[in-house]
Order: structure tokens, then sequence, then C-alpha cells
């Protein structure tokens, strides 16, 4: 079995800095912005978003803490906190209690807040008030109503979409979700890269013609980027030498120093060393989330664009494995740092601490196809499981050729952090990059996975996988079917469908196939809405959220004197999500196995039922669970129907495109939005109750697999999961018990290598810790296909007696 | 055409099962068992019909449903008192008195929530192997396969022979998990098919072995040395029972046993007595005394290990 390296003295101090950290907000940056915000208001958008950046950059408070090992904060006066705006949207002045250190504390009660700590001072918060105030007062609302087009407002009415679920039409969504091009960085440096855009202005001065003024200005914004990044990194080359010049301590005050050199070097230059290499990604990470907080900008391929720094180290004697692995650790620890509280739905949906700063490991080399494993990629997921990290998410890239290590590694791994990592197919994945988007075999073998899921190349590529207005851009499919067997209605809200989509009720649905024919067409009016807003903000794109700060690392965008938002990167798409189809699919296989095979109910039973919540029906309901086949079963009477929905979902989406992407990506992920989304979705004929969770991302819906692991993987199979590259999550969950020993998890690789040979694209396992055993002892209904597994013995968790749970749950707490 | 009239009763197929044999395999469980082990986790396993079962964290309760109420033909399901489910919520449940239940299976039947539930499914041949086929990509890289198991599959002579003669059929990788309490004539027939017995070996003393489970176990270490003169794989399973196989001197006759045939021998699995099973006899609505007992050490387990390597047996803990 995979043995982790010990943690050493300083990073253990490091960790417990970070994972106890008080997150306070302050209004200096804000206050800060907002005069810059004013200052360039008139602007052409391009340039204003770079020279706002650099009058922030120039001026936030920055601050290298002890025992840092790398610099780079969002700008306040400690760690986190940095969207204190977004703070405002609670009401804090009466909500948190002030405590004995004169500060607001959110409390501890609040599902909202729960395990952060957060807290802000009363005279810090008037200024936020005060700014937000003054912003308001000059820019008016962000949100305008006049913008949304004729038509819309009947669509978000209905909260049947993700553009429903907020209840308008948000232009608030910052670019992101994307993996910057981090190796063209260390690649040039920021002076090289400057120095292309101003041999152009040069060669251009004073005679712009024909299309160039675009590039005129493109490539004057790349210049101010370049000086913000070069300006950052040398605001904290200085401080460093400050604080060498103050230090006692003879070893910091000489690592101090040389941090300063360092810094100096790679304001300019390409890195050095490995250790030059992770600062100046750190810095050029931060720099991206200067006027673009939180902006989810992913880390790549880490272990890929840092290798060869650390290889070089290590042949020229000047650093060793296990100094390696402190500066990986103490680099994912920093970047834990950056989040700045999480408040309301979005955190929810994301869930708490997470940033999207989403990082890949393993896969192939772009240019042999060979296999990519090195140290680094050890030495990330050493990382996250001895520190026990929130952040970031790990996705392993798996392909034929994945040596064991690294298997067992990720598996040990598993055990430790429940669904790390995330095992990508790269045998399906690459092939799809090539046939669905149009990749180069090389950028296709180079791609990485970000955010929550989404699939997007290495730096060359602006993915837009949750669209340009609203995020995951999705339309609630189970909503959707129940507005078309209940003529046009949501029976949540009483919001209405358009006169032509109103079909009648179930029970005048003749048959299965006429309820597919008006389902299908609620669909493809409501996707095709989504997509419609969708291509309407990103026309508007270039003059809401130019990024040159992002454009000069992006493969494309130098060259063709592009920002980003301009299509300016070599690839283009953008895309939208699906979470829980399983719900869905299961609903109709229940209605064609009650109503149309069996006539076990007529129509009109059947929706009754489903219109009182199931009150009163609670036996029929029984009857569904128990009798009707569903999904995840490797039972082709309900799977067929999953296939169904997969293919519904990725046939209507082929007709998007808009002026910057021809193709538009589907995806089955979702993050916790399932939770979200269940909230304010009727009951559903598939049994489920009102308000409570759809089925979770391409999983089988909560507890409704109940033949084991290999079933589900029989049943994922059945679509093909090629189409969907905005990414894929199927979220299993494994009881430790099964994997006590070496065999099980070789077992459990073998297994997840049979199903990536069925053409499974991505899979995670949860091996549930106690802490989930006890979950399921409250909620057994969600919890139905939990195994728990002994030598042969084998009983699933929920249906054991309660003292016997608490045996396994005894046992769980002694094996991890 | 004829083998697919053989029918056998089955309690379970698993997937994804990772201790009962090499790689991922799939696990058949016949029902039926000739032995009554005290601590036997799988109770249901042990009757050769269907029999009714009850799960009470299933019922809905009576006053939302009831359906089970007027059915049985026999009068032993009555109305229960209020009393409070798992959740802490009243409820009421069917009192069911098994003491005249023919096990007709009607309760079951009306039971949406299955909390009544007939435990035993009839099976053809052809419904376990869609199984099998569906499961095979599984078992490819992980050097897995189909394990036939029970109560005792062996009990079931014509159903396991054919499902293995089809599994091989597949070229699928076949164990059979046996208690050895069969005639060898049975073993005789399933050897060509069978890659490897999955053997318990649950007591080296046969007064012993037939005070507590009924029968003695000379037929059992005989088919044993029978297995391995012929050819055939073992790997042994011992269930680590305290006071009854645990010491040191008892584990001393099975290494002295075992390395008699030790040619033979491809695995012996120590298998720590757990406690997991209890909550599976009130399923079967019976009011027999259920064995128990404080499950072994950690440290007596590896000691019995060591004590079994030290005689050039390879060994593993579960």
């Amino acid at each position: 079995m995979y043995t982790f390296r010990p943690i050493c003295d300083r990073i253990e101090r490091m960790r417990v800095k970070v994972r106890d950290r008080l997150i306070v907000a302050d209004s200096e940056k804000e206050q800060i912005k907002m005069e810059a915000s004013q200052r360039y208001h008139d602007y052409p958008p391009m340039l204003q978003k770079p020279y706002i950046s650099l009058e922030v950059i120039s001026r936030m408070p920055i601050d290298i803490v002890e025992d840092e090992y790398f610099v780079g904060d969002m700008g306040n006066r400690g760690w986190g906190a940095s969207g204190g705006l977004f703070w405002l949207t609670v009401d804090i002045e009466n909500t948190w209690p002030i405590e004995e250190d004169g500060l607001h504390h959110a409390p501890d009660d609040d599902p909202f807040y729960s395990h952060q700590k957060l807290a802000i001072s009363p005279e810090e918060l008037k200024k936020l008030r005060k700014i937000e105030a003054q912003k308001r007062a000059v820019y008016g609302e962000i949100r305008p109503l006049e913008w949304i087009p004729d038509g819309a407002q009947e669509f978000f009415d209905l909260q049947a979409s993700d553009y429903g679920k907020i209840g308008g039409f948000p232009l608030t969504l910052p670019p992101g979700h994307l993996t910057p091009g981090f190796q063209n960085i260390l690649r040039r440096g920021y002076a090289d890269i400057r120095k292309q855009a101003q041999d152009w202005l040069d060669e251009h001065e004073g005679n712009v013609q024909g299309n160039n003024m675009g590039k005129f200005l493109f490539y004057k914004a790349a210049t101010v980027a370049c000086d913000g990044a070069i300006k950052l990194t040398r605001r904290y080359a200085d401080l460093a030498r400050e604080k060498a010049a103050a230090e006692k301590n003879a070893e910091r005050k000489a690592e101090l120093e040389e941090m300063a050199e360092s810094l100096d070097h790679i304001a300019l230059y390409p890195a050095r060393t490995f250790r030059e290499a992770c600062q100046q990604v750190m810095l050029y990470n931060v720099f991206l989330k200067v006027d673009n907080d939180p902006g989810v900008t992913s880390m790549g391929r880490f272990d890929q664009y840092t290798w060869p720094y650390l290889k070089k180290d290590l042949e020229d004697g000047r650093i060793t494995m296990e100094k390696a692995q402190e500066l990986v650790d103490a680099f994912f620890l920093k970047i834990n740092t950056f989040y700045g509280g999480g408040f309301g739905k979005p955190t929810q949906t994301a869930g708490i601490g997470h940033l999207g700063q989403h990082t890949t490991i393993g896969g192939v080399i772009p240019e042999t196809g060979e296999d990519a494993t090195n140290p680094v990629s050890f030495m990330v997921l050493e990382a996250v499981a001895r520190l026990e990290l929130h952040e970031p998410t790990i996705s392993l890239r798996i392909h034929k050729n994945s040596p064991k290590e690294i298997w067992d590694c990720a598996m040990v791994t598993s055990m430790r952090v429940g669904g790390l990592p995330l095992l990508q197919n790269d045998e399906v994945i690459i092939p799809a990059l090539i046939s669905e988007l149009g990749f180069e075999l090389e950028d296709a073998r180079n791609f990485a996975v970000i955010g929550c899921q989404e699939i997007t190349g290495s730096g060359c590529d602006y993915p837009a996988p949750n669209g340009s207005s609203m995020s995951h851009s999705g339309i609630y499919w189970a909503i959707a079917l129940l507005m078309t067997i209940n003529n046009g209605t949501n029976p949540i809200n009483g919001a209405r469908l358009p006169e032509k989509l109103r079909f009648g009720y179930l029970s005048d649905m003749k048959t299965m196939d006429e309820l597919r024919e008006n389902y299908e067409k609620v669909c493809t009016w409501m996707l095709t809405w989504s997509a419609t807003l969708n291509n309407y903000t990103e026309h508007e794109y270039p003059r809401l959220f130019p990024y040159p700060n992002l454009s000069i690392s992006t493969t494309g965008c130098m060259e063709s004197g592009k920002d980003v938002s301009e299509g300016g990167a070599k690839y283009n798409s953008y895309g939208g999500t699906a979470t829980g189809l399983a719900t869905t699919a299961d609903s109709l296989t229940a209605i064609k196995y009650m109503v149309y095979d069996k006539k076990i109910v007529t129509g009109e039973e059947l929706l009754k039922a489903v219109l009182a919540d199931w009150e009163g029906y609670e036996p029929l309901r029984q009857q569904i669970l128990n009798e009707v086949p569903h999904f995840g079963n490797a039972d082709p009477y309900a799977d067929c129907e999953m296939k169904y929905m997969m293919d519904l979902y990725y046939g209507i989406s082929r007709a998007f495109s808009n002026e910057r992407c021809k193709v538009y990506k589907c995806g089955t992920f979702g993050a916790s939005d399932h939770v979200v989304q269940g909230e304010i979705t009727w009951a559903t004929p598939d049994g489920r109750k009102t308000g409570t969770p759809i089925a979770d991302a391409a999983s089988p819906a909560q507890g409704r697999d109940i033949s084991g692991t290999t079933s589900v993987f029989t049943s994922a199979t059945t679509y093909d999961h090629s189409h969907f590259m905005d990414g894929m999550a199927l979220n299993l969950k494994i009881h430790p018990t099964a994997l006590s020993n070496e065999q099980g998890i070789t077992k459990l690789e073998d297994m997840t290598k049979a199903y990536f040979d069925m053409g499974g694209m991505e899979v995670q396992y949860n091996i549930v810790d106690a802490a989930t055993l006890k979950k399921a002892q409250e909620h057994p209904e969600n919890y139905h296909n939990l195994v728990v597994r002994i030598a042969g013995f084998s009983a699933y968790f929920v249906d054991m007696t309660t003292a016997m749970q608490n045996d396994v749950i005894s046992r769980a707490e002694h094996t991890f | 055409m004829q083998k697919n009239n053989i029918t056998a009763l089955i309690y379970d197929i698993q997937g994804f099962s990772v201790q009962d044999g090499p790689g991922v395999r799939t696990t058949v469980f016949l029902k039926g068992c000739p032995l009554r082990c005290p601590w036997c986790h799988s109770p249901e396993s042990q009757r050769f019909d269907r029999e009714l079962n009850w799960m009470s964290i299933r019922c809905i309760g009576l006053d939302t449903c009831g359906m089970c109420l007027d059915v049985c033909p026999n009068g032993c399901i009555k109305a229960g008192e209020v009393t409070q489910n798992a959740a802490g919520d009243d409820i009421r449940y069917p009192e069911v008195d098994k003491t005249n239940c023919d096990e007709c299976g009607k309760c079951a039947a009306a039971c949406k929530a299955t909390a009544l539930y007939m435990c035993g499914d009839e099976v053809t041949i052809d419904d376990v192997m869609y199984r099998i086929k569906r499961d095979k990509p599984f078992f490819e890289d992980s050097g897995g396969g189909v394990t036939v198991s029970g109560g005792e599959c062996l009990a079931q002579p014509e159903f396991t022979l054919e499902l293995i003669k089809s599994c091989k059929e597949l070229d699928i990788n076949v164990a059979i998990d046996t208690t050895g309490f069969v005639k060898y004539d049975v073993i005789k027939s399933v050897m060509p098919y069978t890659d490897m017995f999955l053997y318990d070996l649950k007591c080296m003393d046969s007064d012993l072995h037939k005070q507590v489970i009924g029968v003695p176990n000379e037929l059992i270490l005989e088919n044993a040395k029978r297995i391995a003169e012929a050819g055939g794989k073992l790997w042994i399973r011992i269930p680590v029972m305290p006071m009854y196989n645990d010491s040191e001197e008892h584990f001393k006759l099975y290494g002295e046993f075992l390395s008699e045939i030790k040619d033979a021998v491809i695995m012996v699995q120590l298998l720590p007595y757990h406690k997991m099973g209890l909550s599976k006899y009130a399923r079967l609505l019976t009011n027999k005394q259920v064995f128990t007992a404080e499950p072994p050490s950690d440290a007596l387990m590896d000691a019995r290990k060591a004590q079994l390597e030290a005689m050039g047996l390879p060994v593993r803990i579960h």
C-alpha cells in the first residue's frame, strides 16, 4: 500500500495557521478599486480593465507572513476576504454578534457560514456599505432590466432554469472557468511578452489602418497588463528586502534575501528554478484575480509545467525530494488562503472553501503520447492527502499506460480525503477533444480540468464552460417534464409555459411516444432560450469583460492581437451542464412502467399523486420505488431512458452557436447544484418528494442503485460520454471495509480500468468515512446503496440495526 | 436446451465482490446449507426454501398502508401497538407470528415497501448467466471471475455444475465456495470446471465440530485431501472464533493438516469473527437465541497469521 511522507514542522505550523485563520474583511482594496474605476471610467473598455488592475496593484496592501515560502495575496490586510463587497449581501449589523475582539463574527449555527471563521469590524463594515452606496450612485443597477430580450422574462418566471434561480438576467459572471497559460508565462517571462506587444505598437505608431485599430487597443492593453504583473512581483521583491533587513533570525533573513532576488528576476524573466516556477505561477494566479474575483482560474497541469525545473534542480544538486515536497505543500496551502468567505446560495452550490483552482496531474506527454506521470504528480496527491486540504480539487488523468504506483497513491488519497482525486479517462477525452471541438492532437493531449469538472485546453482555450451569463447555464429537466404532463404549469409556483407548449395533462397523452414528443418540444424551447441568452451576453463580452491580463498568457491572443473575449484564443467554445438527469430518466421509466406498459395506474391517478406530493399515496410511491426499475442497476428498461435524456440534451444543443463559438458543449456535472435545484423542484414521478435533492450529476438517483458498483458502470456507459465535453461527474460511495487491504485497492483499480475500457469518461470515489455513515444513519433514504463489506459478509448499511451501524461506524473510525 | 430447465434457489448475486477469491468477482449465493454454524453471518442462507423476512426500517406503518393485514390465509399478521421508528416518529408495525406461516408469500406480495419480503429467488442458468455476462468486462483486468457460494452451493449440485460449465464456455475463472460437507462424487463432478475451491475449515477437533455445528469434520478433511490429491487448488478459509478454534494449540493442528496438503493450498484466509450478522437474525422472525462473542483482537489475528506463515503457508487476514 502507498505510504505518505511525513510532514515537516514548518509545514505543520503553516497548516494550523491556514486552517485556523480568521478571515477578516476590510475596505481598503475596495476603496482603491472604486477610485481606480472612477479614474478610468471613460477609457475604452479594453484599456480600462488593465489600467484599473495596475492602479489597484500599485496601492493595495501587501504582506509576507512569518514562515511563508511564497508571496502573493488578494490585496487586503490579512489572508482572504478579498471580495469584501460580497459580504454586504448579509445583514451583518443585525445578525453577526460583536465579540470580545470588537469584531462582528459569523454565527456558528447558520448553515450558510458554518465552518467558516469570518469577521469584520463595525468601522470597516460601515466603510464597505458606503463604497457600495457610492458605486450604486455612480453606476446604477448592474442588472439592467431594459436589456432583457423580449419574451425572456416569461422564461425566467418559470424558475425552471439557472436564469430563473435568481429571477433575472445577470451580466456579472466574471470571465474565468479556464486554464490560464501558466506554461507560456514560465517559458517567456513578462518582459518578452511585453516586447512583442510594444514592437507591434512601435511599428504602427501613427499608422493604424483597416481592421488594425482593435489590435492597437489590444496590444496597448497587453503592455499595461504586463506592467501590472511586473509591478505586483516587484512590490513583493521590495517587501521581501525590507523584511530581510529587519529579520533577526539569520536563516530566515537569508531566505527573504533570496526571495527578493528571485522576485526581481521573475518580474521580467522566465523562472530558473522549481521554487521560482512555483512563485511565478502563484503570482500570475493572484494577478488574474485582482480585477476578476473569484474568477475560477484553475492551476492546470501543475506537475507538467513545474517538473522540468525540479528535474534540473535535482540534477544540479540544488534541491532534495524532501525539500521539493515541502515547497509543493507550501504552494497548495498558500492557494487555500485566497478563499475569502462564501455566502448564501453560491456557497451552497459550489461548496464552502471552494475556489475552483482545480489542479490536473498525470496523463500523457503532448508531443509523444507517452505517460507523463512524474515525481510532482505524487507530490500533489501527497499535499492534498496529508494536509487534508479543502482546495484544490485534483483530477488525475488516467490512460492505458498509467503506472500502478500513481493508481495506488490515488486510491489511498481517496481514503484520506473523500472523492479526490477525480479520475479522468484520457482514452475518451483526447479523441473527443479532436472530434467534437476540433483540437489538434498535441493540444488535446495537453487538456486540463477546471472548476467543478469542466474540460479545457491548457492556456490555448477560452472555453466558457458555464456559459457567459449564468453559472451552469442549464435548464431544469425534471421541471420541464412536470410542466409537460401538467398542461404547461410548474406545480411549485403556478408559472406557465406559453400557449403553444401546453399539451394537456398526462392522461391526455395516449402513448409514451406522444409524451416524448411533447416533452422534446418543451425542452427544445427552454434550452434554446438559455443558449440565446448566453449568445446575448457573449456578444457583449468584449465590451463588458475584456481580459487582457489573461490574454497575455493565452496561445492565439498575442499572435492575433485579439483579446480572449473577442475570440483571440486558439480554441473557442461555450457550454453548460445538466445535473441529475437520472431523476428525469427514472420519472420517465416510472410513467412508462406504471401507466403505459403495466397499466397499474392511470395517467390521471399518477399525476394526482405527484401533485399531492405523494400525500395519501405512500403505498403507490413505495411500489414505484421498489418495483419499477431504476437507472444504475444495469437494467436496460431503465437505462434506455437515461440514454434518451442524454441524447435529447446533446441533440438539441447541436443547433447552438454565436460569433465567438461554433460549438456548444454539454456537461453532466453540477457541484452541489442538485440540492439547490431540488429545493425548487416539485415531487417527481420517480417517487421523489418536493424539495428533496434531485440526482447528483451523472450518478444514479440517491439510494436507487442497489445492484453494486459494476452495475452502475454498466448503466453509466449506455450513452456516449464523448458527447459531454463540458465534463462529467459520476460520484460513487465505497465503504472503507471494501478496501481494508492491498487486494481491495487493486480490485477497485481494476474495476475502474474495466469501466474506462467500456467508454467511461470520469469517476470519483467517496470511500466513506464515519461522518458520512452517521449521516446515513440519520437519512437512510439517501444511502440505500451503501454496502458494508467485511470478508465475505455484506449488508446494506441502512438495513442494519442502529447498534450494528454504530459498530460499523466505530470500525470506520478505527480504520481511517 | 435441457440445462435451461434447471433452477436453483438463490438469495443474492453480488458484483464487485472483493473478498471471495482473487480479483473482482461476481458471487452467486445459493440458498440452503447442511451445517448450522452458530456464528453464521448469513442466517437467511440456511434453509432450502423461500422464507418470509421482515425489515422494520422499510415499513411505512399500518396507518399509512396496512396492506399486509388482511392477506394472510393463516392469520399470522396482526396490528401491533404504536411504537417509534429509528427516526423517533410514531409508527404501528404489523406483528408477525410465524408459528402457522407456510411461507406462501401473500403478505410479501402485498407489501409495496418490501418490509415484508420473501428471501430466495428461483432462477434459471440463463438468469444468472445474463448477470455474469454483464459483469464479465470487470473480471478480465483483475484476474477475477465468478464465485459460486451459499449456503452450500454443492447441495444444489446439478445447477452449480451447469452454471460453472456455462462460465467455462466463456472462459471465466470459477471458484466454488464450499463447506466441504458433501459427497466426494459431487466435488469430483465439478472439479474439471473449477479453478479453485474456497474451502472452509471451521474446526480441527471432530467432537467439538459435531457438538457446535451439528456434524463431525472427517468428511470435510477427507474431501480436502482428495481435492489436493486430484490436483485441485484450495483457498482455505478459517473463521477465527473466540474460545473455539483460536488457540495456539488449535492452530498447530490447522498448520499440521495444511502442511500435508501444502502444494494444493494457494491461500489461507483468516476471517476474524464479527457481529455484523446479528442484525440479520431479527429479520427471520424467529425467537431463537443468537450466538454472540467478542471479536478476536488484532494482536491475536496477527499471531495466528504468523504461526501459520512460520509453517510456510501463504496467509492473509480478511
